[in-house]
């Protein structure tokens, strides 16, 4: 063999940060023809780290090697020559350009001695190339008009067009419907078949296991182990990313309910194109007790949490808050008398993503005691708040100045649990509380939701994740297009019953939900 | 009688896909606003071949006259050039509304290089090189420094504004320039022209003479006006067949697609703002260099035009033709106002035909509402920072 095994190797890479080190002399060997995982959680370095190999950021020191000699990448332009492609998570397409366009950005055809693109040699590569990797891409169709995954696969193409020959793929599942996820890994096999290598970027521990020949964890901007997918476990990987034994299930003890907290009576809901997305749903959350909603995605999940905190005027039925009926009641009112909301989408409803943290902290509280009086803002007050919850709920960088938009997505969710939490609510409504956010954090928020329902408030918890809501709810219900199927234990209901009901099928033994178990725990 | 049925019927189709295309998936204030600009157009022609001693019928012989298209030429030369600037710059993602002041700026370096030199080309060139001068020093000023782009263009204004009225006080005495050089015609510079030919009245079978509209002027126009065409043929053919062209929209939709892709964003953005200070240098000296004199009492002679031509290529949502049509449009609406005065057909008050383009736009966006501002514009780009 004339060439190395190795494709890529990162030797010694340090990046540092205004205030953190992001990578500390990571090591990254990758054999060729492989795919190689980066796995770690939100925060680990991962994305810098790849970014240093695409040119994107220089490291502050160690070395980078690619097929056996070392280059030095001052941008993407060398690392694009040097046979090194990446496909970024927030993709960098052209909405307004076509598929073909956008491929050959940057790169295009010329004729008539560079004066005009060639669109048809353009278009023609394009076509060339999705047909030997077997995509289906239509190379005239404009990017606005293509779906996640047809985008996804422009992007790998757009790689490929360059000439790359190590591709990088930064969460490429994240944006992916299951269906899309498994062709994307059918898609990562064709191209090692070809020669070529492939790094992907995950915090999801399966992904990993199930796509990838070599697993690299990272921690705290450290390269903690490079193992072998095959010979590793979930168990080794998880210590790994975490640096300790994590514990997967979550323990809950038995809820000491009170009085009712949260009254929804026959709630009918329209979504954005006025179709109804709820009908006629019943359900109550007590003190001490957590509510869990399960169901697949769109099933009418959001538009529920949205009419319970106030967000969307309910088309029929009745919210009572802590005995008050709250339906028609502004948001300021639910907050001021203690409903904590996690919103679904943190950057767009959480978060305002230019503010920082100490304006963020007091979000929602902005208008009262005891962080406002007469109009004026309590800075110092304001500043105390933001980072206590940055200290307590381990957000990093632990800055309160540092801007919304300057943490990952993991931080991003632990402030506002953070802030949340630290409402003293009678209620948490939590939506996807754990989405995106790593290992650690994950068990840090359940662990928080617990400690709550335990002091005596109400909980209601929708999650798409079924070990998360089966694991925390004390009752459960399960939504299937708009409607509440059933009131389930979730101790006792297995998971292939749990997945009939959220297909809008009924069990045997479950019958359509009788006014018993919308008042009362299921017997 | 079958060729004639074939030919109603063809007619009939053409209506009908006409009317399809005007009115049908339409709201009903849009409709509305469609069928009083047709049944208005329609009254005009007709009141014009009716009764042309009516008041409308006098306005449509102003509006065909010859003159008129002239004159809407000769109006439109610093809107479209602007325009064409503006949408380089905006399309890129750096907002330009400094427009006025490279069209000031021009108008006066424009007399005054015709002044030293004693030709108005090196007064074109001349023009050219301050608004391209200031240009940069906007670009600089937006990119390097990551000033916000709406202050640093109505500073581009302000300047401008201050400077040249000055220079001419300081240089002349007085804040008019004296008087130089108009450009010559494409006859003295020994360029055969058609217009002779065209603009003789043909006799029209059957109807009250009505001279050959507007296509005569298209003939006899001043060399600006064709610099004009052939520069909107110009920008469109490099806005969307170079790969120029390309990375501007890519600079401008998502610049970190550009960047990953390998191509300077920073590089893309000068050269966009820099060529809107050449097209902008080219108009602004062009209308000084049309009259042979700098005016910079006031707003000076450039008079809101820079504006205008924002609204001319947002209304032409970005593209140089559509800008180049809405330019004549408004600069046809002013043509048309001098005409009218000087015929005294309505006393219709300047400042408020100086407001129809304004109006007009604001109505066909809340109506239309087509024009996509690029994502990214207004917005600083830096490679390596995180969104």
């Amino acid at each position: 063999m004339t060439q190395t095994d190795t494709a890529v190797r990162l030797e010694d890479i340090t990046k540092r940060f205004p205030g953190v080190v992001a990578n500390d002399n990571v090591d990254l060997p990758v054999e060729r023809g492989s795919v190689h995982a980066l796995l770690g959680e939100n925060g680990a370095g991962k994305t810098t780290l790849m970014n240093v190999l695409y040119g994107l950021y220089q490291p502050d020191s160690g070395r980078i090697v690619v097929d056996g000699e070392e280059r030095d990448f001052a941008s993407p332009r060398d690392a694009i020559d040097a046979g090194i492609g990446m496909i970024h998570q927030h993709f960098m397409l052209v909405d307004t350009m076509t598929v073909a366009e956008n491929i050959a950005l940057g790169n295009e055809p010329r004729k008539w001695g560079g004066l005009a693109v060639d669109r048809e040699a353009a278009r023609r590569d394009v076509v060339e190339l999705s047909e030997r990797y077997g995509f289906d891409v239509d190379p005239d169709k404009t990017i606005a008009d293509v779906s996640v995954g047809v985008q996804q696969r422009v992007e790998i193409l757009k790689a490929l067009y360059r000439g790359a020959d190590v591709l990088i793929l930064d969460e490429p599942t994240a944006v992916l419907t299951p269906q899309e996820v498994e062709d994307l890994f059918d898609v990562l096999d064709e191209l090692t078949d070809q020669g070529k290598t492939v790094i992907f970027i995950t915090h999801k521990l399966g992904e990993a296991m199930h796509a990838a020949d070599d697993v690299t964890v990272l921690r705290d901007g450290k390269n903690v182990g490079t193992v072998d997918a095959d010979e590793t476990t979930r168990e080794e990987l998880a210590e790994l990313m975490v640096g300790r034994e994590v514990v997967l299930d979550v323990e809950s003890t038995p809820p000491d309910v009170g009085d009712t907290v949260l009254d929804v009576d026959a709630l009918s809901v329209l979504d954005d194109r006025e179709v109804p997305a709820v009908t006629d749903v019943s359900f109550v959350v007590r003190e001490g007790e957590v509510f869990g909603v399960a169901g697949v995605d769109g099933n009418g999940q959001a538009e529920l949490v949205e009419a319970v905190t106030g967000l969307r005027d309910p088309e029929a039925g009745s919210v009572e808050f802590d005995g008050r009926d709250v339906t028609d009641a502004p948001r300021r009112d639910r907050i001021d008398s203690g409903m904590a909301y996690i919103p679904e989408d943190r950057q767009e409803r959480g978060l305002v993503m230019d503010f920082d943290l100490v304006e963020n902290g007091i979000l929602g509280s902005q208008h009262g005691a005891p962080f406002a009086s007469g109009g004026t803002i309590d800075w110092d007050a304001s500043r105390t708040h933001a980072e206590d919850i940055v200290e307590e709920y381990d957000v990093r960088p632990p800055d309160a100045d540092t801007e919304a938009v300057a943490l990952s997505g993991g931080n991003q969710q632990k402030f506002i649990v953070g802030r949340e939490f630290e409402r003293d609510p009678r209620l948490v409504v939590a939506t996807h509380p754990t989405r995106g956010v790593d290992i650690g954090s994950q068990e840090f928020i359940h662990d928080r939701l617990l400690e709550l329902r335990d002091e005596g408030r109400g909980v209601l918890l929708v999650s798409s994740k079924l070990d998360e809501v089966q694991g925390l709810s004390d009752r459960l219900a399960v939504m299937h297009d708009g409607d509440v199927m059933a009131v389930v234990d979730p101790d006792e209901i297995d998971e292939e019953e749990l997945g009939l009901l959220m297909a809008g099928e009924y069990p045997e033994g479950y019958e359509p939900r009788s006014e018993r178990d919308a008042e009362g725990v299921a017997q | 009688m079958s060729d004639d049925r074939r030919v109603v019927g063809t007619a009939r189709s053409a209506v009908f896909s006409t009317y399809d295309r005007l009115f049908v998936g339409r709201g009903r204030l849009q409709q509305a606003v469609i069928g009083i600009v047709l049944l208005a157009a329609v009254g005009l022609v007709a009141a014009g071949l009716l009764a042309p001693q009516s008041d409308a019928g006098r306005l449509f012989a102003v509006l065909t006259a010859d003159s008129t298209l002239a004159a809407t030429l000769r109006l439109s030369v610093p809107i479209a050039f602007a325009a064409l600037g503006g949408i380089f710059a905006e399309k890129s993602g750096v907002i330009n509304i400094g427009l006025e002041g490279l069209l000031i700026i021009s108008a006066f370096v424009g007399i005054w290089a015709t002044d030293v030199t004693g030709s108005v080309w090196y007064g074109l060139i001349g023009g050219v090189l301050a608004s391209t001068l200031l240009a940069g020093l906007f670009a600089i000023v937006c990119i390097e420094f990551r000033a916000d782009q709406i202050i640093a263009g109505l500073a581009v204004w302000l300047i401008a504004l201050g400077l040249a009225p000055f220079l001419s006080s300081v240089i002349y005495g007085s804040k008019n320039s004296t008087s130089v050089d108009t450009f010559p015609t494409l006859p003295d510079m020994g360029i055969p022209v058609l217009s002779d030919a065209v603009t003789a009245p043909m006799p029209v079978v059957g109807v009250a003479p009505v001279d050959i509209p507007f296509f005569g002027a298209l003939f006899d126009a001043s060399p600006p006006v064709y610099l004009m065409l052939l520069a909107v043929a110009l920008s469109w053919y490099t806005l969307h067949r170079t790969a120029f062209g390309r990375w501007v929209e890519a600079s401008g939709e998502n610049p970190k697609a550009l960047d990953t892709a390998g191509v300077n964003v920073h590089r893309v953005r000068y050269a966009a703002v820099l060529l809107s200070g050449v097209l902008a240098g080219v108009g602004g000296a062009a209308l000084a260099l049309g009259v042979g004199q700098f005016t910079g009492n006031g707003p000076t002679m450039v008079n809101g035009k820079g504006f205008i031509a924002i609204v001319a290529y947002l209304f032409g949502n970005y593209n140089p033709v559509g800008a180049l049509a809405s330019t004549m449009l408004f600069a046809g609406l002013d043509a048309t106002q001098l005409t009218l005065q000087a015929r005294d057909v309505f006393q219709v008050p300047t400042e408020l035909v100086r407001t129809i383009p304004y109006v007009t736009v604001i109505v066909v966006l809340a109506l239309f509402g087509r024009t996509r501002i690029p994502s990214a514009g207004g917005e600083h780009y830096e490679s390596g920072e995180d969104e």
